[in-house]
């Protein structure tokens, strides 16, 4: 049995790696080989190497609850922990050979025992119902929006309030825009049904642009009052929170074309996963931005002729 | 009339799915596709809405070719977006004169809900007033009976033979022929490539 299934991890793993394709394998090992790097550069550091555990455990921790293969394992094999336990500690590989080549024996001991934890928590959250008054504000072509919003409006309104309200400060706002700037990332992870797609009736292209205006709009009126108070206190700065914004704009319409570009209905593509990374990337390493402008154009028209295949009829 | 000529559809450039098929399905009736799996049908269906490549033949509709703006597809499986209520999906379907509320009496679903709550028969409920909202001229529905209780199924028929008399055509697949002997107009057997029978409406009360 437990042949079957390295079998099958190895067959999910090749169709995985085709699909991806030889030119995007080459910049997932660079991307993979750049941030080993910092890996190692950081786990020798002190108190540094704290933080590389903390944000790769929680790494762990959230593949753990969100990961939808419990079911299958649960039902298919009795040891089914110890076979979450070996996953995860391959995923762990890069930080256990960091950390044993700087000596930190007690903190790998401590990550092990952290992975066996990890295996034995087994919640789920708990979906609400959050019909709020914003919803019914944002139309229903950005069905993303709404159903983000959805998902982290408890954390989203007050973070908007408190920075809105602390402006004053000189960090306040660019760090609001900052956080505000990447919860939107993640509304364009998922591909929708190829049915909410036709649904728009209009061609790739305008289909294309109505869905970066929407991005603009909503994510522009969430952004011009903390710029707008941002200027009334420090006037002097004016353009950091506006840099910022056009920053976060240009890798949300990257985020937008990346998505149909790789289009696959009801399913999260590896392809958007890696060029999404690094438009993320792109956020914290500024110089990598040119390259996503360049993408963009290109995906720009990959989604063209992708979005074709469903709306041809509307051209 | 939707005229299907000389079809050839072929996965992988050797199996013939669909090998040869001529139809002519009349307008402002019912057309039932019954066949075993794998038979073609939801090929068939995939053609008609142009989301599989066809290898040679025309599909038209009153003689020009078949478009995307003519019809409206009720898929088997049920995907929706995760995170929206079923009113949000249904808002993004262009037809304001579609009272969303007045038909849901029919079907009584929690429209407020976030779909992913939702039962598998809620969920094809909640496709199929999407259809009704898109309100084409031609309606194909795959397998719409599956994971449905009676009185659901007897609203949907329901609805359906309204439909036709208001002069939509429809085409709808079973693998189960009694499904839709007490429906349809016409329908098409569908057994191993080229064995194709045609049942007119006296023959498929009779079987």
């Amino acid at each position: 049995m437990i042949d079957a299934f390295i079998s099958l991890r190895g067959s999910q793993l090749w169709r995985e790696i085709k699909e991806i394709g030889f030119f995007r394998i080459l910049i997932l090992g660079g991307l993979i080989g750049f941030l080993f790097f910092i890996l190692f550069k950081q786990t020798d550091v002190f108190p540094n190497v704290y933080s590389v555990l903390s944000i790769y455990l929680l790494f762990i921790l959230l593949i753990q609850l969100i990961r939808q293969d419990k079911l299958f394992l649960k039902t298919h094999f009795r040891q089914y922990k110890l076979i979450c336990l070996s996953e995860y500690v391959i995923l762990s590989l890069p930080l256990f050979v960091c950390l044993i080549y700087h000596a930190h024996w007690l903190l790998t001991l401590v990550v092990f025992l952290s992975l066996v934890i990890i295996i034995n928590l087994n919640f789920k959250f708990k979906r609400r119902d959050r019909n709020t008054k914003i919803q019914q504000f944002i139309p229903d072509d950005s069905f993303e929006w709404k159903a983000g919003l959805r998902k982290y409006i408890l954390f989203i309104l007050p973070f908007w309030l408190i920075s809105l309200g602390t402006s004053f400060f000189i960090g306040s706002v660019p760090t609001a825009i900052f956080i505000l700037g990447i919860i939107p990332l993640f509304f364009y992870e998922k591909s929708e049904p190829y049915q909410m797609i036709l649904a728009y009736e209009l061609s790739s292209i305008r289909f294309l642009w109505r869905k970066i205006s929407l991005q603009l709009v909503l994510f522009s009126m969430i952004c011009i009052p903390l710029i707008i108070a941002f200027i009334f206190f420090h006037v002097e700065n004016w353009y950091v929170p506006i840099v910022e914004y056009l920053i976060f704009t240009s890798v949300h319409i990257y985020f937008i074309l990346t998505k149909y570009a790789f289009y696959k209905p009801n399913s999260k593509s590896a392809s958007t996963v890696i060029y999404g990374s690094i438009g993320g990337i792109a956020i914290l390493i500024p110089f990598l931005l040119p390259v996503v402008w360049l993408l963009s154009v290109w995906f720009y028209f990959k989604s063209k002729n992708k979005l074709n295949v469903y709306l041809n009829d509307y051209n | 009339m939707i005229t299907i000529k000389d079809l050839n559809i072929a996965y992988n450039s050797r199996v013939k799915v669909i090998d040869s098929l001529s139809l002519s399905l009349k307008e402002d009736n019912i057309h039932g596709i019954v066949g075993l799996n794998g038979a073609g049908k939801t090929t068939l269906l995939n053609a008609i809405f142009g989301l599989k490549d066809i290898d040679s033949g025309v599909i038209t509709y009153k003689g020009e070719k078949i478009s995307k703006r003519d019809l409206a597809y009720l898929v088997s499986e049920n995907f929706f977006y995760s995170n929206i209520t079923g009113r949000e999906y249904l808002g993004l379907f262009k037809n304001k004169a579609f009272s969303i509320d007045l038909w849901n009496e029919l079907f009584m679903l929690p429209l407020d809900k976030i779909v992913d709550d939702y039962s598998t028969g809620m969920k094809k409920k909640l496709a199929l007033l999407a259809l009704l909202k898109q309100d084409k001229p031609i309606m194909v529905l795959d397998e719409p009976f599956n994971g449905l209780d009676l009185e659901t199924c007897r609203v949907i028929r329901a609805v359906l033979l309204r439909l036709k008399n208001k002069g939509k055509t429809i085409i709808i697949t079973s693998h189960i022929i009694e499904s839709l002997t007490n429906l349809c107009d016409q329908i098409q057997l569908f057994g191993k490539r080229s064995h194709r029978i045609q049942l007119r409406r006296t023959r498929v009360c009779r079987i």
